[in-house]
């Protein structure tokens, strides 16, 4: 199949905020500008945290607004009708996303033929939708579980929003499934490729189990302590590094010490080099109550740690096969997580089978391996 | 949103989609149109025109000449009156890799060529199968039904169609799938000619060939479905069975391959979906057609299912089983009540009979081992159903019109004699209109006669001056005859079987609309074979008015009229909704005063009067504690054990709610609707219900999962409790943690239920309350009980799931039954069936509202895992464990606080055989273990000491008088 040289437009809530997608969509950008495409990432609003994109990223980058547009106003009754205030703040906000879509079918209209539009979150695709796309194919992206969607209202604007793109990708087969069941008949499916590949991996010496996450209640640490509460003395000298900031930072630490595992749990705070950080591990865990394909089992399966995590999406399950290159429990079910711990943590040999087989596994997702698909997306969707 | 694409690989089209046609002129132009906007460009359309005597062709050349890159047309020399020979002349000339087919009335999806060649290309498959819609266009909404959605929830790949019997079975539609064209041409796959259900032929000759099968969740085609709105008459009926031998040799060659193949399972799938879908198609029909037809079809039928194996009646729903035996048997005064069952699941249809302790469909067949077990009907209970809980199969035998109306004769079942002889019985005829029930009619039937099997009757219904419909909206109305027995009331439709209805005539009726509207009612016979009347037009000024209506019922001023209608509906429901009651309850809150005194009583969510409130509330009676007690119920109307002189209230309702608002106390043990907050003046009392072996509250994966809001939500329906009633320590370490309950909420004096059962031990004989359960269930007095008391199991879905007992109760009783009689107690979402067998000997007591006087009564107690075991110890009886599946219970999803194998205070049994030789010697048990239970009472129920409910009544009524204590 002939790889023409494209025109690539990513769309998202953001160009660069802190975090998976952002993440996710600097290194596809940057893999489909190795290539040779000339590829546009497109932010609605500015990042309230922004990530470094580097000295000269191979790609273009586009922000439609200064500073972030308000939601829109949903008069609640009568009374509020009348909201002059609200009234004006609104048109204000109609004339912003007026001039922002028509900034972006400037930019549609000007591609060549055989561009490639990527809306890579659904709040961007309100904008999309109301843009001339100019006859390129509209590929909508949803980076979530469809179970974990539903605690949030993109759940309705996947439904409402994507219904009519020409192919709505998600991250695994299972998630595609179950928004065909919905109705939506556009689905699709395509991986996250691994974010690194180290050229060493953990010699898995030190007796440390890690957790990479932000301090939040959907990455689960405080069901990770009550996990490790049940685990910890059935393996004395093992030690927990929780790495990562967040908002729960004070009541976790509270609850760590109420547990009385201040001995055994370390917080590790943010890290800027996760590869080291795993390094220094020798078992990875993860506790989240919601995931999609998560980059963090892919890094710690990268480095060569086995995995024991909450099987709470279909991504987790794609990742790791269960018993084979890691270990999994059922959603909030601690009991059981400390289980699965306990067995990487007291079986050295397990823990250096699985290990070699996570990172021989995660190969099946190289960033090789994964462009190629998109290219081949591409062109099928020219069919 | 593509508009164009710019180039089209190739020459090749990647499908070729072969639409046919039969005079259908003005479709055709939409299914190829649905063709071309695919979102997959590279496709072509295939037109085969089957001889239309119309302008199909016409049509089909005209549209070739607008795309001739993408559409051609064929035309068969003649016309070959079915679906597949014009695909098989598509299939020759198409161009594609792929091949589907589309019929001239359908619509493709508009990705469906795109998911086709996804899959196709991506497994390799020989065949992709897609989900098909089924869209009723004549229905108000187009309602939408899934065609087997099933088989089409994921994604999956199957290399041989043995892996997935279901789809080969099921789904036999051709029009859903595409085919890889070399597969065709390679396998000589075609569709037979002059024969009905060549689809069925041609997909089970697709599936067999197919060497890699996909299936794909996406919807691929719509399928238009028209419903005749022509009712079923004689004549079409017997139309239908003409098909069925169309229907027998397709079924018949189908075999022949599988035979070859040696596909011995697949073919049992067949034979069983055989009996369960095809031949209740026509069975449903037979009531109505003449013994001719009726033997005609049974000599065919028999003829193919006569070789049947075994095995593919074991599969069966009972009731497809007992059909497909008594036909076979040309057993018709059994099957015709059989049919009438197969059609209506909840109706009883035949008398039953009872033999050796078994009830069966039939006194007949019984000499053979195997009709007894296709007859055999114990399982179903209805033996041990109430009248009011039956639907009795009600059967016309005469109609007649007369001057003022209609004279009815009919017979009801009576099975198992459930109606005795000699029973006070009464009956009247409700008629009611179908649609809206905005009103109804009753007449008396005059006479009611027992005649053993069968209750008798006939009435003279004076239909002219009784019914008066409105003439719009109310055409249909429908039967059903009340019958009351000893107070007990069931009521059921009135079955037309093979009367003759189409030949009578119509009755003469007054609307209210005025006889512009309509003037006469003629029976007629419903799809479930009952009868009803329907409003007619006889006279011209009704024929015109009626016109008139129909015409101003579509018009705008009507529609507005509908509107309003609508609304005025849509208000009322949405008055009495869930969130609309929150909210006045809420509003009450603001409103309205606390009334001093009241105190709001609710049980296992108004289920039940029983447990420690229904215990705290009799020691506030007592005592006379002047408070105003109200207890809630769930359902229509109060069970009749709750207690006299107390305000009922109706869970829910608006009464309750106001109660609630203005309470002074709450009372419950399970939880008041966790969306009424409570307000501060209002004592919440949560006694709760059981010590727990389960994980509980926020110590439950599923609420550790839950979103923040939703997790603070629950807290907040916790923080309303202000006491919480402990009895143990342990209750401490886990409920009150769980639900994360401050020290200072807790009481921890024991439960108020558990009152009796320490004042009970050591008791020489139970006490008055137990003594009357037991002569109220007539249990031999001579002999000791043993209760038998398990937990439910939840699905994976946590849904409860049915009971079964877990041991041979025949053997069970046999062993025992002269040493002990054993009762049966489910959880109270279960229901019991014990066979007739067992009677007297083991007594099913589910439905004994209050566990307590059970206990009190039973001398020993067999559990596995529920909280019962926690209560029962403080009597120091003897409890036996049947833990048969001690570990899938505690592993699956909750987990447990303890291990129940160490911590049991008795004799854990893991088999039958170990639970039947424990019991043989109870004596035994207690002797080995009364230290045992002291020393697990002493852990795991250490407040209870029998004044649970007089030190609660102490600390929030105040003292009792002097005299009571």
């Amino acid at each position: 199949m002939s790889n023409r040289q494209r025109d690539i437009f990513f769309v998202a809530n953001e160009v660069n905020e802190l975090g998976g997608v952002a993440r996710w969509q600097a290194q596809l950008a940057g893999l489909l500008a190795d290539r040779g495409h000339r590829v546009t990432i497109v932010g609605i609003a500015p990042p309230e945290v922004p990530m470094d994109l580097g000295e000269n990223p191979p790609f273009d980058t586009v922000t439609l607004y200064q500073v972030r547009p308000p939601g829109k106003w949903r008069p609640k009754g009568l009374l509020d009708r009348a909201n002059v205030a609200a009234r004006r703040q609104e048109s204000a906000r109609d004339k912003g996303v007026r001039r922002s879509t028509e900034k972006l079918s400037a930019l549609f209209r000007a591609a060549r033929p055989g561009a490639m539009i990527v809306v890579t979150q659904v709040w961007a695709m309100e904008w999309v939708a109301l843009a001339d796309t100019a006859g390129h194919p509209v590929i909508g992206m949803s980076h979530e579980s469809y179970e974990y969607s539903k605690q949030s209202s993109r759940f309705q604007r996947v439904e409402k929003f994507y219904k009519d793109v020409d192919r709505l990708l998600l991250l695994t087969q299972e998630d595609a499934d179950l928004w065909a069941g919905r109705g939506l008949n556009n689905v699709g499916f395509m991986p996250n490729p691994l974010p690194m590949m180290p050229e060493v991996a953990s010699p898995r010496t030190e007796k440390v189990v890690a957790s990479v996450g932000r301090l939040s209640h959907q990455k689960g640490i405080d069901m990770l302590l009550d996990a490790w509460a049940e685990a910890a003395p059935r393996q004395p000298g093992w030690r927990l590094k929780i790495y990562g900031a967040g908002e729960l930072e004070a009541p976790l630490k509270a609850q760590c010490t109420e547990l009385g595992l201040d001995d055994s749990v370390e917080w590790a705070g943010q890290t800027s080099d996760v590869p080291g950080a795993l390094r220094g591990a020798s078992v990875f865990i993860q506790s989240s109550r919601g995931e999609g394909f998560p980059l963090a089992l892919l890094e710690a399966m990268a480095c060569g740690l086995p995995c024991a995590a909450f099987d709470c999406a279909p991504g987790v399950h794609e990742i790791i096969e269960d018993g084979v290159d890691g270990l999994l429990a059922r959603p909030g079910n601690t009991s059981e997580l400390a289980r699965q711990v306990v067995r990487l943590m007291a079986d050295a040999e397990l823990r250096d089978s699985m290990g070699e087989l996570a990172r021989a596994n995660v190969q099946r997702y190289t960033p090789e391996s994964i462009t190629q698909r998109w290219e081949d997306l591409f062109t099928f969707l020219e069919r | 949103m593509t508009n164009a694409a710019e180039e089209v690989s190739g020459t090749t089209p990647d499908i070729s989609v072969v639409v046919i046609v039969y005079n259908d002129a003005a479709r055709l132009p939409t299914a190829v149109r649905s063709v071309l906007d695919q979102s997959l460009r590279n496709v072509e359309v295939v037109i085969a025109d089957d001889c239309s005597t119309d302008d199909s062709f016409q049509v089909a050349q005209r549209l070739a000449e607008a795309d001739p890159d993408r559409v051609r047309a064929i035309r068969l020399a003649e016309n070959s009156g079915g679906c597949g020979e014009p695909r098989n002349q598509g299939i020759k000339v198409a161009r594609g890799r792929y091949v589907m087919f589309l019929d001239s009335d359908d619509i493709l999806d508009p990705h469906a060529c795109r998911n086709m060649l996804e899959a196709a290309d991506r497994t390799g498959a020989d065949l992709v199968s897609g989900k098909c819609v089924r869209v009723h266009v004549d229905h108000r909404n187009n309602k939408r039904v899934d065609w087997y959605p099933w088989l089409y929830r994921t994604t999956r790949t199957f290399d041989s169609i043995a892996e997935l019997p279901d789809l080969f079975v099921f789904d036999t539609l051709s029009t859903n799938k595409c085919y890889r064209r070399e597969f065709l041409q390679e396998k000589e796959l075609t569709f037979p000619r002059g024969i009905h259900y060549e689809d069925l032929l041609f997909s089970a000759q697709a599936y067999l060939a197919a060497e890699r099968i996909t299936l794909i969740p996406q919807t691929v085609y719509h399928w238009n479905v028209v419903e005749k709105t022509e009712a079923k008459s004689i004549s079409n009926r017997r139309h239908e069975i003409n098909n069925f031998a169309d229907r027998l040799e397709i079924h018949r060659r189908v075999d022949a391959i599988l035979k070859r193949r040696g596909l011995e399972d697949l073919r049992l799938h067949k034979d069983v979906k055989f009996l369960k879908h095809d031949l209740v198609l026509y069975l449903r029909d037979l009531p109505f057609l003449d013994d001719d037809y009726r033997h005609r079809f049974a000599e065919m039928a028999n003829e193919y299912t006569r070789d049947f194996p075994r095995g593919a009646f074991d599969s069966l729903d009972p009731i497809h089983a007992i059909c497909a035996f008594l036909l076979l048997k040309e057993d018709w005064p059994n099957l015709m009540p059989a049919i009438d069952t197969l059609i209506n699941r909840n109706k009883v249809s035949s008398p039953l009979a009872e033999v050796g302790g078994r009830v069966y469909w039939c006194a007949d067949h019984l000499d053979d081992p195997h009709a007894r077990d296709i007859l055999d009907v114990t399982d179903r209970g209805y033996h041990s159903t109430p009248l009011d809980r039956l639907n009795l199969r009600n059967q016309l035998t005469g109609y007649q019109e007369s001057a003022t109306g209609v004279v009815l004769d009919g017979q009801i079942v009576n099975p198992l004699g459930v109606v005795p002889p000699g029973a006070s019985m009464k009956a009247e005829l409700e008629f009611k209109a179908r649609r809206r029930s905005l009103r109804s009619y009753r007449v008396p039937v005059q006479e009611l006669r027992h005649d053993g099997e069968w209750l008798s009757w006939h009435a003279e219904v004076p239909l002219r001056q009784t019914l008066r419909p409105l003439g719009i909206i109310d055409e249909v109305w429908d039967i059903r005859l009340r019958l009351t027995v000893d107070g007990r009331t069931t009521a059921g439709k009135i079955t037309a079987g093979n009367t003759d209805l189409e030949e009578t005539g119509a009755i003469v009726v007054r609307p209210m609309l005025t006889r512009a509207t309509a003037d006469r009612l003629k029976p007629e016979v419903s799809a479930k074979g009952h009868l009803a009347f329907v409003l007619t037009q006889h006279g011209r000024a009704a024929q015109v008015g009626r016109a008139l209506v129909q015409r101003n019922l579509q018009g705008p001023p009507a529609r507005a009229a509908k509107t309003v209608l609508r609304k005025a509906r849509d208000a009322r429901r949405r008055l009495d909704s869930g969130p609309r009651k929150i909210q006045g309850y809420h509003q009450m809150v603001k409103v309205l005063p606390v009334r001093k005194g009241t105190v709001v009583f609710e049980s296992h969510l108004g289920k039940q009067y029983s447990d420690s409130p229904r215990a705290i509330f009799e020691e506030l009676r007592r005592r006379g504690a002047p408070i105003t007690a109200i207890w809630s119920y769930e359902g229509k109307n109060p069970p009749k054990d709750y207690p006299q002189g107390v305000e009922l209230v109706q869970r829910w309702s608006w009464k309750y709610l106001r109660a609630l608002a203005q309470a002074e106390f709450w009372i419950d043990n399970q939880g008041f609707p966790l969306k009424l907050a409570k307000r501060p003046e209002t004592t919440y009392i949560q006694t709760w219900h059981g010590s727990a072996l389960k994980r509980m509250g926020f110590d439950e994966p599923k609420y550790r999962i839950m979103a923040e809001n939703e997790q603070q939500d629950y807290q907040k329906a916790l923080d309303r409790f202000d006491h919480f009633v402990v009895r143990t320590e342990h209750d401490v370490r886990t409920l009150a943690r769980a639900y994360r309950l401050p020290e200072e909420r807790l009481l921890r004096v024991g439960y108020p239920r558990n009152d009796a059962l320490v004042q009970a031990r050591g008791a020489a004989e139970p006490p008055a309350a137990a003594r009357e359960l037991a002569a109220q269930l007539g249990l031999r007095p001579d002999l000791p009980v043993v209760l038998y008391a398990p937990t439910f199991r939840a699905a994976a879905d946590g849904r409860v799931q049915s009971f079964e007992a877990p041991f041979d109760v025949d053997a069970f009783a046999d062993r025992f039954g002269d040493r002990f009689t054993l009762l049966v107690r489910s959880h109270y979402l279960n229901k019991v069936t014990l066979p007739p067998s067992v009677a007297g000997r083991i007594v099913d007591v589910t439905g004994v509202p209050d566990i307590t006087p059970l206990l009190l009564l039973a001398d020993a107690l067999v559990t596995d895992y529920s909280s019962v075991m926690f209560d029962y110890a403080l009597t120091e009886r003897p409890i036996v464990f049947y833990a048969y599946d001690w570990e899938e219970y505690a592993h699956d999803i909750r987990g447990t606080y303890f291990n129940l194998l160490e911590e049991a205070p008795g004799p854990v049994a893991r088999t039958e055989e170990e639970l039947l030789s424990t019991l043989s010697d109870l004596d035994a048990v207690r002797a080995k273990y009364s230290d045992q239970v002291k020393d697990f009472v002493a852990r795991y129920g250490e407040y209870d000491r029998g004044d649970a409910a007089a030190r609660i009544a102490d600390r929030f009524f105040g003292p009792a008088g002097g005299t009571t204590r």
